[in-house]
């Protein structure tokens, strides 16, 4: 399986497949090859639980092809626990900025045509 | 650094930028074909041309190069074809400097060209997607309004800022369109119009979004001592600078801030050897009314937060403390995306050169371009100064 391949595999069980940097410890998103911080190649997996708080997001209206009979729907940047890491993803049901306060607890719930899917805890 | 010659800009043209019919060939023919004539050379001169263009597929042509040079008499010279999405004018105009300063051309021609309109705002909103991280971003959904927006958000979160003070910023730009004959939105706008228009991305709504734009731009690029032998009026390039960002927004350490402006911008003050304070007035990549407060925060000109401020107290209006996009910016004047950085060159060089009409601004020495690709995971910033 591809790294893409991998991440998404594990979306679809509601987690998300970081890699440890084996020299520095540095977390990154699994897609990285080389580490940010010093630049060596090995990795270690480390499955996250993929929960979070929402760090910042939008109610998308005008939307791309395929995602006209979502709207509206939030694309969200989701503040992941415990890690400085964030991942963006897709929310459904979201159609007022009261329904998504900043700060509110979402988790990975799941990846398919929307990309990866994200829900209110 | 050392350079073997000092880069000048010796002339420069644009097509309007708007909904237009001609085809992406034509349309880069005709900002050819003036900058040519305002410099006032033969075509023949031109040793080589960089063009920059994202989505030539959708007007069934790419490889554009050959095809202008073709129509210019001088097929037997090289192009080549640069693409870094809303960003690639300024990148090709970058490369195109670097190879005059070094020495290896002595005259280049820099055309850049977008035909998008055509494809409607379904397709044109698909195809801007292409330019995020789509892994990512354009996979779960995220337009480019849509990633401003999340961008919008946090600086909402952050500072003391309203949705009225991005409002202001269109505002602002439309009174410099009003000015600008090349202008896609020649129209006066209201913030009561901003808060009105239908929301697109919240919290943007459809005025805070530059229009998608059909256009060309082109300047010639020279090596000074060719300047003075070939032509009229020139200005030289004192500075250019580029930078990265991480391609997408969750990689950024702070969601209020473009690291590639910040890297780009460095780069091209100390390669002039100015400030933020000494620049007279800067066209910057306003493609949502969010971005320009952060490019003004990014470029030095105001301290992070103070951007919104700055807008609320008409700072940054023509002939203000600083002119901030005379031209009308991408908001106004419109955002043909692969000519936009090399339509902001012509502006400075229409300004440096006394040539601005009514949205002159006084007494201007130095002027500053920044444009940047996708959400500034690219970036390249020049400085100008009349001779």
């Amino acid at each position: 399986m591809s790294v893409e391949e991998q991440l998404v595999e594990t979306a679809k069980q509601g987690k998300l497949l970081t890699h440890k940097c084996t020299n520095c410890g540095y977390l990154h998103l699994s897609t990285a090859y080389y580490c940010l911080k010093c630049g060596s190649k090995g990795f270690e997996d480390v499955i996250l639980e993929g929960t979070g708080t929402i760090a910042t997001y939008t109610i998308i209206t005008v939307a791309p092809a395929g995602f006209e009979k979502y709207t509206p729907y939030a694309f969200v940047v989701l503040q992941l626990d415990n890690t400085h890491l964030r991942i963006s993803g897709f929310m459904a049901g979201i159609t007022t900025p009261a329904d998504l306060p900043i700060g509110t607890k979402a988790k990975i719930t799941g990846f398919d045509d929307r990309g990866i899917v994200v829900e209110k805890q | 650094m050392t350079f073997v010659e000092k880069v000048c800009v010796l002339g420069a043209g644009s097509t309007k930028y708007g909904k237009l019919a001609d085809s992406i060939a034509d349309l880069t023919t005709q900002a050819s074909v003036s900058a040519i004539e305002n410099a006032g050379i033969d075509p023949k001169e031109i040793k080589a041309s960089y063009i920059s263009n994202v989505f030539g597929v959708a007007d069934k042509q790419v490889h554009i190069g050959p095809v202008l040079m073709s129509r210019l008499g001088i097929p037997d010279k090289p192009s080549l074809t640069i693409e870094s999405a809303c960003g690639s004018g300024s990148v090709s105009f970058r490369e195109a400097f670097a190879n005059v300063a070094a020495g290896f051309y002595d005259c280049l021609l820099v055309t850049g060209v977008e035909k998008v309109t055509h494809t409607g705002t379904e397709w044109t909103t698909t195809y801007f997607a292409y330019c995020s991280d789509f892994f990512y971003e354009g996979q779960a959904g995220a337009s480019f309004p849509g990633l401003f927006a999340t961008m919008a958000r946090a600086y909402l979160t952050e500072f003391k800022a309203t949705e009225e003070d991005f409002a202001r910023v269109a505002v602002k730009n439309h009174e410099n369109g009003i000015l600008n004959p090349k202008a896609h939105m020649q129209k006066k706008i209201t913030v009561e119009d901003v808060m009105k228009s239908p929301v697109v991305a919240s919290p943007l709504k459809l005025y805070d979004c530059c229009p998608f734009s059909d256009g060309a731009s082109s300047v010639i690029l020279c090596s000074e001592k060719f300047a003075k032998e070939n032509g009229g009026d020139y200005i030289e390039v004192i500075g250019s600078g580029r930078g990265g960002s991480s391609a997408a927004l969750q990689g950024r350490e702070h969601l209020t801030t473009i690291p590639s402006t910040k890297i780009a911008a460095e780069a091209a003050y100390k390669m002039a050897g100015v400030t933020p304070k000494d620049i007279d007035f800067a066209e910057v990549h306003d493609c949502f009314t969010i971005a320009e407060i952060i490019d003004t925060e990014d470029l030095g000109f105001f301290e992070k937060g103070k951007g919104v401020v700055a807008v609320r107290e008409g700072r940054t209006r023509l002939n203000s403390d600083i002119s901030i996009n005379p031209s009308g910016g991408l908001k106004s004047k419109g955002h043909p995306i692969g000519a936009t950085g090399v339509g902001q060159i012509v502006e400075v060089f229409d300004q440096l050169t006394g040539n601005a009409g009514q949205r002159t601004v006084k007494d201007a020495k130095i002027g500053l371009t920044h444009n940047f690709g996708a959400t500034g995971a690219s970036c390249a910033v020049h400085v100008f100064q009349s001779v």
